[in-house]
Parts: structure tokens; C-alpha cells; sequence
């Protein structure tokens, strides 16, 4: 099974270059990542506007999963402003109310 | 006569008025109400003036004299207890009447309260000096700490059994392939290592090999920098696969096969175009091949080629490592589940897809990356194989009757949904039409449309009257 030199398979006019499968790879693949980025977005929105601290704690999570599951081909500017967005939800929400954060739940 | 008592009065009332400014400074409220008080009495009094003004004329002054003296001795009760008078005094306090736009509430509340209602403010909870309350965002601080640490502990993970199994296999690979490594981006094909698709995910591209356009082999480990996911595989182990696509010559032999995992076999006849159109599920028995997989074949003579002595004998020895090997001259990948209505047939390449087990099942370490060897060596030996297949006159005919049926039976499909679409379209048309026609003012125009529509209905109709005309005669 192994090529000696005799029978070496190489065929170097035969190079085809690598093209990168744009199509296959994208939605049909594993979309966690743009799901947690759009659900960091949405809880950093709610937590801004409606003052609730859990939801944006929550929004850094969802912003920091989708960026541990993230792809190299895609932009990380849309990352790291989601990233930015939930950061900025957080510190907002304790500089309008200083208290301790309370669950929805209690 | 009478002018003169007029005169006479008239001084007088001034005069008391003057007098009782002058003496009653100090209790210049009480007696301004106390003014007030007799003013019914007064009112009475000038009334009856008027009625019988010279009997009541020594009257009045009497009343007034009167009056005086009770606002005297007013006064000393005043000295006396203040408390009484002050009822009296204030007993118009109590007559809503008396006064407008008066709200009653604040007035109560300024009184005199019963019992003081001391509202405690809420201090706010300042970080510095109570930590303990801050207990939930520790928590999530801790959290996102830890899931931090996981993100790296995993991602150098990944990266290390990447680069054991390049390190492991580079050699067999540059054997075989001119180029290994090619990015594809620079001008000249280069040769490069590993391409890192995400964190957990690494390809790699060969090419420049005897009946081979290109490999592109796929490392897909496990998301091991994604804490959620390493604890779902706490409960539900998976394992590290390495998916090897071959992209063949074009003058490979035409035959569809798929010899896989029984639990994975049902889903790739499924999710392949190919398989689901071609194959159909045949029994193993006459391999010696172990029970857990399942063979998808469309020509059992191609089969009884590729599984010979060596391949089974393989299968056998690695029966948790492999997967499944996919063999067709029609692959096309997954089918697309957001493209159902396609009017053109899918691109087909001829390809050979190993998809291996990594051993360890999760747990992997370094140097399980050597026991994957063997199985590149599998892969070379099936490429050659499959390359060197020469069906027989009967294999081929079939095999071409089943692509001719295949591809006629998908443009009817199409066809008709391409009918339908046109359809469609020449309906949204009509309907624009219309409403641009309803729209218009000009009745004229209206009109003339009307009838050019109805001309073209005639039209259209025709023909088939036409044509019943002719068969008639």
C-alpha cells in the first residue's frame, strides 16, 4: 500500500488549487454562533432599556459563547461589538441603580 | 328735619368705627371677624332702617353700644383662656363655606399630628462597605472567569492534537501529494500546515496526485473551548472525527455505494441527494464484515469489488474508528434544506468521503493520533481501488439507465415548477395591471384597456375553437 519510488503517485502537473467551500460552509453549518450573537444582542437591548441587571450578565455570556464558537472566515467585528454592546448594557445598568443585582425570580 | 338724624347717624357710625380701631389694635383680628360676626345683625338693623328709619334710629347705636360691650368682654375672656375663645373665635374655621379654594388635607396635615410619622429613608448599599450583598455578581464574575479559562484550556487542547496528527501523518501525506498545505490565497501554491477554521476545526489541502484532483482533510474535534459544550459531552460522549474528502478523476467508474455505521446510515441516505436516489439498503452477510454497519449499494458488482479481502479485514480491525466510507460519482454534499425548489440540477464531482472515529472516545490524548496511521494508509489503498474499477458492459448499461432516469424524472420536476412559477409571475402581472387601471382616473383609458384585454382573451381562445372548426369539417 505504501509508494516506493518506482510507483510514486505524485503527479505534480496535476495541482489544483484550494478553493474554499464558501457555500457549504455558512448557514447549513453549525449556527450557534449567530444565534448566541443575536440573543447577546437582544438581552443587552433589554437589559439597557429596561434596567434589569440579570439581562445584561446574560448578554455577556451569550456574546462571549458566540465568540468561543465563532468561525475564522467570519468577521469579528461583528464579535466583538456585539461583545462591546453587552459590556456596555452591564456597566450602565449599575451606574444608573448601584445595588446588588436580584434574579427575576425573587 | 330728617336730613339732619341722616347727618346725625352717619357721624355717629363713623365714629364708632374710628373709636374701635383705635382702642382694639391688639385684637385687631378678633374684632375684624367679630365685625363680620354682627354684620347679619347690622344688615338687620339698616334694613329695618330703611323699612322705618326714624323709629329705629335710637336703636341702632344702642345695638352698636351693645355690641361693644360684648366685644369688651370678649376681650377680657380673652386675658382669661385663650383656649375657649379661640373655639369661638374659630368657629368659622370649621365652616367649609367660608372659605374658597381652601384645601382641606394640607391644612390637617401641618396641624398638630398625634403620632409623629417618622419615614426611615433607605440608605443605598454602597460596594465598599458591604461586600456580602454582592454575592450574585461575584458569582457571574466567577462564572465568566472560569468559562475563560476553559475557552484557552480547550482552544491549546485542540490546537495540540492538531498539530500531533499533522506532525503523525505529514510524512505519508508528502509521499503521496506534491502539494500539502495549500491555502489557496497566494499566487503560487505553497506548502503550507494546517488551516485553522475555527477554534475547533482544522483543514488541510493535497493535491498533485496520480487519478486524485485534491484532498481535503477535515479535523473535526470537539468544542472543547466552549464550556457548555464540554459539559453536554460530560453526559453524552462524542468523539473527534476526521472527515477525508477525495475529490476523484472524472474517469472514475459511474456507481453509487455507502458502507456505514448502522446509527449513521439512515441519516446519510437522508441527508444525501445521491444516496437517497441511487442506493438502496442490501445486506452484508456475504462480507465478512462485522454487524454494526450497514451497506448502502446501487450496483452490487461494483461493491463485491470494493469491499475485497483487505477492505474488509480493515473494517473489522477498526470497527469503532470508522465511521462511514461514501463512494459515488454523484456527490453533491448535504442536500439544502433552504433550497427545495431548484430548477437546475446540482453539481456533481466524483468522490470518495472517509469520515474516522479519533480513539478515546472525547478523552483523546496526544498520542492516539499514531493509531490514526493505519487508516490513511486504508484511504490511499481504496482510492487506488476504486480508480482501477472497470465494470462489466451490464454494470455500466445499468448504472447509465439509472442516471438517465434520475435526471429525467428531476426535470419534470423542474419543468413543473418552473410551469408554475411562470404562472405566477403572469398572474402578479394581470394583477398589477389592474390595479394601475383601477387606479387611473381617466375613464378613457380605462376603457381602452378593458377592451384590448378582452381582444387578447379572444385571441387566446381561438386557436382551440379553431382547431374543433377544422374537426368538424
Amino acid at each position: 500500500m505504501s509508494s516506493t519510488s518506482a510507483h510514486d503517485p505524485r503527479r505534480p502537473n496535476k495541482v489544483v488549487r484550494y478553493k474554499p467551500p464558501n457555500t457549504n460552509g455558512g448557514p447549513g453549518d453549525d449556527p450557534t454562533p449567530d444565534y448566541m450573537n443575536l440573543l447577546g444582542m437582544i438581552f443587552s437591548m433589554c437589559g439597557l432599556m429596561m434596567k434589569l441587571k440579570w439581562c445584561a450578565w446574560c448578554a455577556v455570556y451569550c456574546s462571549f459563547i458566540s465568540f468561543s464558537n465563532s468561525r475564522a472566515s467570519e468577521d469579528t467585528k461583528q464579535t466583538l461589538s456585539s461583545f462591546m454592546l453587552s459590556i456596555s448594557a452591564v456597566v450602565m445598568s449599575y451606574l444608573q441603580n448601584p445595588q446588588p443585582m436580584t434574579l427575576p425570580f425573587q | 328735619m330728617k336730613t339732619k338724624h341722616l347727618i346725625l347717624i352717619g357721624l355717629l357710625v363713623l365714629g364708632y368705627i374710628t373709636a374701635a380701631k383705635k382702642v382694639k389694635d391688639a385684637d385687631f383680628d378678633d374684632n375684624e371677624f367679630a365685625e363680620f360676626e354682627d354684620f347679619d345683625e347690622d344688615e338687620e338693623v339698616t334694613l329695618d332702617e330703611e323699612a322705618d328709619f326714624p323709629a329705629e334710629s335710637d336703636d341702632t347705636p344702642q345695638q352698636q353700644a351693645t355690641d361693644d360691650n360684648n366685644d369688651d368682654d370678649e376681650e377680657e375672656d380673652d386675658d382669661e383662656g385663650t383656649v375657649e375663645t379661640e373655639d369661638d373665635e374659630f368657629d368659622h374655621f370649621a365652616d367649609d363655606d367660608e372659605f374658597e379654594g381652601f384645601d382641606k388635607d394640607t391644612r390637617t396635615g401641618k396641624g398638630k399630628s398625634v403620632e409623629p410619622d417618622l419615614k426611615i429613608a433607605k440608605v443605598p448599599i454602597h460596594l465598599r462597605t458591604n461586600w456580602d450583598s454582592f454575592y450574585l455578581e461575584m458569582l457571574m464574575l466567577a462564572g465568566l472567569g472560569v468559562y475563560f479559562l476553559n475557552f484557552l484550556a480547550g482552544k491549546t487542547k485542540n490546537s495540540k492534537l492538531a498539530q500531533a496528527w499533522f506532525s503523525c501523518h505529514k510524512q505519508m501525506l508528502e509521499e503521496n501529494f506534491t502539494i500539502v498545505g495549500d491555502d489557496g490565497q497566494s499566487k503560487e501554491p505553497t506548502q503550507g500546515g494546517l488551516m485553522k477554521e475555527s477554534e475547533n476545526v482544522y483543514t488541510i489541502w493535497c493535491s498533485g496526485r496520480v487519478c486524485v484532483e485534491g484532498m481535503l482533510v477535515e479535523l473535526k474535534l470537539i468544542k472543547r473551548q466552549d464550556l457548555i459544550n464540554v459539559m453536554s459531552n460530560l453526559l453524552k460522549p462524542t468523539s473527534d472525527q476526521l472527515v477525508i474528502k477525495v475529490n476523484m478523476d472524472q474517469a472514475t467508474e459511474k456507481f453509487c455505494m455507502c458502507v456505514a455505521n448502522k446509527k449513521v446510515a439512515g441519516k446519510l441516505q437522508k441527508d444525501y441527494a445521491d444516496l437517497a436516489t441511487f442506493t438502496e439498503k442490501k445486506s452484508l452477510d456475504r462480507y465478512n464484515v462485522p454487524s454494526s454497519f450497514q451497506l448502502l449499494s446501487e450496483i452490487g458488482e461494483a461493491t463485491s469489488l470494493v469491499l475485497d479481502k483487505r477492505v474488509c479485514q480493515a473494517l473489522d480491525s477498526f470497527e469503532t474508528q470508522i465511521e462511514y466510507i461514501h463512494i459515488s460519482d454523484q456527490y453533491s454534499g448535504p442536500k439544502n434544506q433552504y433550497e427545495d425548489n431548484q430548477t437546475k440540477m446540482p453539481e456533481v464531482k466524483p468522490t470518495i468521503v472517509f469520515c474516522f472515529n479519533v480513539a478515546g472516545k472525547g478523552k483523546t490524548k496526544t498520542t492516539d493520533m499514531e493509531s490514526m496511521k493505519p487508516l490513511l494508509k486504508l484511504v490511499f489503498y481504496l482510492v487506488d481501488k476504486v480508480a482501477r474499477i472497470a465494470l462489466s458492459k451490464e454494470g455500466k448499461q445499468k448504472s447509465d439507465k439509472n442516471r438517465q432516469k434520475a435526471e429525467e424524472s428531476f426535470l419534470k420536476s423542474a419543468h413543473a415548477q418552473r410551469q408554475e412559477a411562470a404562472q405566477l409571475r403572469r398572474e402578479e402581472k394581470r394583477r398589477q395591471e389592474k390595479e394601475r387601471i383601477m387606479n387611473e382616473e381617466d375613464p378613457d383609458k380605462a376603457r381602452k384597456w378593458e377592451e384590448r384585454q378582452n381582444k387578447q382573451d379572444l385571441k387566446r381562445k381561438q386557436p382551440r375553437t379553431k382547431m374543433l372548426k377544422m374537426k368538424g369539417m
